[in-house]
């Protein structure tokens, strides 16, 4: 549905360049949703921009649906209001001096103008029940909460029935309630609509829990582009595993590589003890490695118990999660993260042994 | 069009090879001095009553603050002839009525004080400058960080050292900014060496200017005018050239930012009453006073004090030689202005403003610059300038020279670079998604324009157009230049009204004139105080 080739993008001002993309790539299925993940500054907003047209990119190709909309080579370039898209900006953008209704009705006004003006109100009553604005179809726009007033840019960017819907960071300006509640309707509704959703976020919690396929970028390049429980439990690189996973950086050596049918797994050896773990590319006896073990792969004992692999440090920091707890250790110049189940909490200052207890962690390439 | 207007003014002051010589001669040297001097005691004075001002009205708890604030505005934008008639009814060495007073009771010795002076107009401008040096000063205060004058007073600083140790450092870039530019408006503006020093033989820049375009006797003599300009205008620019230099090295003060303005106040305790006073001292001189004493005299055939022997005299006589055809066709004329120049003006404004900031065009921070330019030269250059262009660059294809339309060309070239700086912060007011969104909604450039962006700038529009109307009907110095009989404003009938016939009928004149005004006035204040924030900003940023 979309196709994205060798898209590169360079902000200039006076004599200062910047580049935001170094020659991306990226292919979305339709009906798909794809999130775009990385740390501030590193071109996913760029990327969204380049797609809606509202950004052009010095080199590359984009295509939507059947259509090239911009091609550096062939000289293409697509206005924004002729390309197939929605798009929910971060500030929603609702124009105040309209009523919800008008808002909602812009992109029916300017993108069929065929309609006739019964039509036209019958689809705004449509789409904000979609979104549950009806009762306040015609109260000003800025009457509206931040909540409604993320749901009435939804409406917006829905109501002519685009190919392409682009969300930037739609979920950042509401309250931690609001936007749970938000994550799961705008799955649902994009889904039950079958609309080919680009989502532009810096929480990885977001784009696991929304998307089908997550690019993580870094830098002004895809580093990692896979489902979101790939992207948890088998992470190339350092970037993706501390990024998405928060997960600590282990040095390791192979102790012996696995027997076929599966050499990509591996026991190695680690100051937390053996591990039994997976690896991306095959590795043989005496290779170093990192090791991306996720919080929640250790366990702690206190120390000087009986059957000692592991390594021991003191407790820094303890803070209760409410489903779980999180624990900081420090172990000679590493400091730990580890969650753990909430009533297992050790006290601060107290000696433990931290050992890996999982089969699930990755071997960094 | 200002470029061509700048090469044509160095063309012709180069046309005769005795044009610079001319200038460069001890008598031309004398005036000079004399508006350099002018310039700053005006300053001066006006800064005097600006800086506290603006410190009470953004740094303390005073009440009536918006009172204040539209009251200083207001101030600016009421004529600088009427006061300065005033004070010359006041204070003149012979005819003035606190002179004529001291020399009842002390004698006919000397006067006490004596107007007519360079360093008495100084004063009388400075008043008149004070609201436009308090607007700027405003603007730097507002955008300082209050937490550094709190940290200061943690650390033990106490309130008047905070402000000398740390607020004046941080904010006199600012500061030399709004002083330059104060400095060059006191330059070049007419009305208050016109009022007080043309019958008293004390000449500046600007009134010498005007002499020599329009002589007493014999033929104009633009080339010299043009010479006189173009040497003082090198040295303007040069000014200019080292304020923008001011303000680049301002960003290196990372604290002067927009950012946190939940400032703490002071409260002013025992210095309310000193504080209202001072602000009322200025009012009284500044404007009430003044006034009314162009009022009074206005009903008298000479100038006297009040008295019951004056009361019986006092008449409408002055009025009834007013209202002649030169009245009627002269408000006219202001009216056309006050019509047709905001709209030119706004277009022209919003335009570049938008090319400024939404669009990749080439050579758009060129085109800043060049709407810039009319701050940094004096009215009266900007006059000339427009007189040369007209007789010697435009005769064939517009002849303008002599009808309404010089002026409308004039008063929109100057104040393109006042309406570029207002629409330039309306502007940056809009969150840029907003019409982002109406692109990707399906909107057209033309669309998004018409129904996103004018619609949510139509308040500074708005006060833009009355701003603009207003200077439209009060402007003097670049209208007297450029006044032929047959396209006179109203400002200009009421200077050659003073010129030719008396004092008090010009009086009656300027009473006229400032009744005309006043409704427009009133609806600015209100309309200020609707849209303060916004408004005031805009402005700030427009001086």
């Amino acid at each position: 549905m979309i196709s994205i080739a060798d898209v590169e993008h360079v902000y200039r001002e006076g004599r200062d360049a910047h580049t935001a993309l170094r020659g991306v790539s990226v292919e979305v299925a339709a009906g798909q949703f794809l999130a775009l993940l990385g740390p501030s500054g590193c071109g996913k907003t760029t990327l969204l921009r380049c797609i809606a047209g509202l950004a052009e990119p010095e080199r590359g190709t984009i295509r939507i649906g059947d259509e090239t909309v911009f091609s550096a080579s062939e000289h293409v370039s697509v206005p924004a209001r002729l390309r197939d898209i929605g798009m929910v900006f971060q500030s929603y953008a609702i124009w105040p001096h309209m009523s919800v209704a008008e808002n909602a009705a812009f992109p029916l006004r300017y993108r069929c103008p065929e309609l006739k003006a019964a039509e036209i109100r019958e689809r705004t009553a449509d789409v904000l029940r979609l979104v549950h604005l009806d009762e306040l179809a015609d109260r000003p726009a800025p009457a509206l909460s931040g909540g409604q007033q993320q749901r009435l840019a939804l409406a917006r960017a829905l109501i002519a029935q685009p190919k392409v819907l682009l969300l930037d960071e739609p979920l950042s300006n509401l309250d931690a309630r609001l936007r749970e509640e938000m994550r799961f309707e705008l799955r649902a509704l994009t889904k039950r609509l079958g609309v080919t959703t680009i989502l532009v976020t810096h929480g990885q919690a977001e784009a696991l829990s929304l998307a089908d396929v997550v690019a993580v970028m870094n830098d002004g390049e895809f580093v990692q582009i896979s489902t979101p429980h790939e992207l948890y439990d088998r992470p190339h690189t350092e970037f993706v595993a501390r990024f998405v996973g928060r997960a600590n950086l282990v040095p390791a050596q192979v102790l012996a590589a696995g027997v076929e049918p599966s050499p990509r797994h591996v026991t190695v050896s680690t100051p937390y003890g053996n591990v039994e773990c997976v690896s991306e590319i095959a590795r043989s006896a005496g290779d170093r490695a990192t090791l991306a073990v996720p919080p929640e792969a250790f366990v702690l004992r206190p120390a000087g118990g009986a059957g000692e692999d592991g390594a021991t440090g003191t407790v820094e920091g303890v803070a209760f999660l409410g489903d779980a707890t999180e624990v900081v250790v420090r172990v000679a110049d590493a400091a730990l993260i580890t969650k753990l189940p909430a009533a297992d909490a050790p006290a601060v200052g107290s000696r433990v042994t931290a050992v890996i207890a999982s089969r699930n962690c990755m071997l960094l390439n | 069009m200002i470029l061509s207007l700048l090469v044509i003014l160095v063309v012709q002051s180069l046309s005769a090879p005795g044009n610079y010589a001319s200038v460069f001669t001890p008598a031309v040297g004398k005036i000079m001095l004399n508006s350099v001097e002018l310039a700053a005691i005006a300053t001066a004075v006006g800064f005097f009553f600006a800086l506290p001002i603006a410190w009470l009205v953004e740094r303390t708890r005073m009440r009536g603050k918006a009172f204040v604030v539209s009251v200083m505005l207001i101030s600016m934008l009421v004529p600088g002839f009427a006061a300065a008639m005033g004070w010359l009814f006041l204070l003149h060495p012979q005819i003035g009525l606190i002179n004529q007073l001291s020399a009842a009771i002390f004698g006919p010795a000397h006067p006490v004080l004596n107007v007519a002076t360079v360093t008495g107009m100084g004063i009388i401008m400075g008043f008149q400058l004070a609201p436009v040096a308090f607007l700027m000063i405003s603007a730097a205060l507002r955008s300082l960080d209050y937490r550094m004058e709190e940290a200061a007073s943690i650390a033990g600083a106490p309130g008047a050292g905070a402000i000398r140790r740390i607020v004046l450092p941080l904010i006199r870039p600012a500061l030399a900014q709004a002083a330059i530019y104060v400095f060059i408006i006191a330059f070049g503006t007419f009305d208050v060496p016109a009022i007080i020093g043309w019958g008293n033989r004390i000449f500046t820049f600007s009134t010498y200017v005007y002499l020599t375009t329009n002589p007493q006797a014999g033929l104009p003599d633009y080339g010299r005018a043009g010479a006189l300009s173009v040497s003082v205008l090198s040295v303007a620019l040069l000014l200019t050239v080292w304020t923008r230099y001011l303000s680049l090295d301002a960003k290196r003060f990372a604290v002067v930012s927009g950012k946190g303005y939940a400032t703490t106040l002071l409260a002013l305790g025992r210095w309310t009453v000193p504080a209202y006073a001072f602000i009322a001292a200025y009012l009284l001189l500044g404007i009430i006073a003044p006034l009314l004493v162009v009022l009074w005299e206005s009903f008298l055939p000479f100038v006297q004090a009040p008295s019951a022997a004056a009361l019986h005299l006092a008449g409408g006589a002055n009025y009834h030689a007013i209202f002649g055809d030169a009245f009627w066709s002269s408000l006219g004329n202001s009216a056309l202005l006050m019509l047709v120049v905001p709209p030119v003006v706004l277009a022209f404004s919003f335009a570049f403003s938008w090319i400024g900031f939404r669009t990749q065009l080439r050579g758009r921070a060129l085109l800043d610059g060049i709407a810039f330019l009319p701050h940094a030269i004096p009215s009266v250059i900007m006059a000339v300038g427009v007189i040369v262009l007209a007789l010697y660059g435009l005769s064939h294809v517009l002849p303008v020279y002599g009808t309404i339309w010089i002026i409308v060309l004039a008063y929109s070239i100057t104040w393109v670079s006042y309406g570029t700086r207002m629409t330039n912060s309306g502007l940056l007011q809009l969150h840029r998604e907003l019409e982002e969104s109406a692109a990707v909604g399906g909107a057209t450039t033309w669309a998004i324009v018409r129904v996103i962006v004018l619609p949510l700038m139509s308040r500074t529009l708005l006060l833009a157009w009355v701003y603009l109307v207003i200077l439209s009907g009060r402007e003097l110095t670049l209208s007297v230049l450029l006044t032929t009989p047959g396209n006179m404003t109203v400002p200009s009938f009421v200077w050659i009204t003073w010129l030719n016939g008396g004092l008090t009928r010009g009086a009656a004149a300027t009473v006229c004139y400032l009744a005309c005004l006043s409704p427009l006035l009133i609806a600015y204040s209100y309309l200020l105080n609707r849209t303060r924030t916004t408004g005031t900003a805009a402005l700030g940023s427009a001086v």
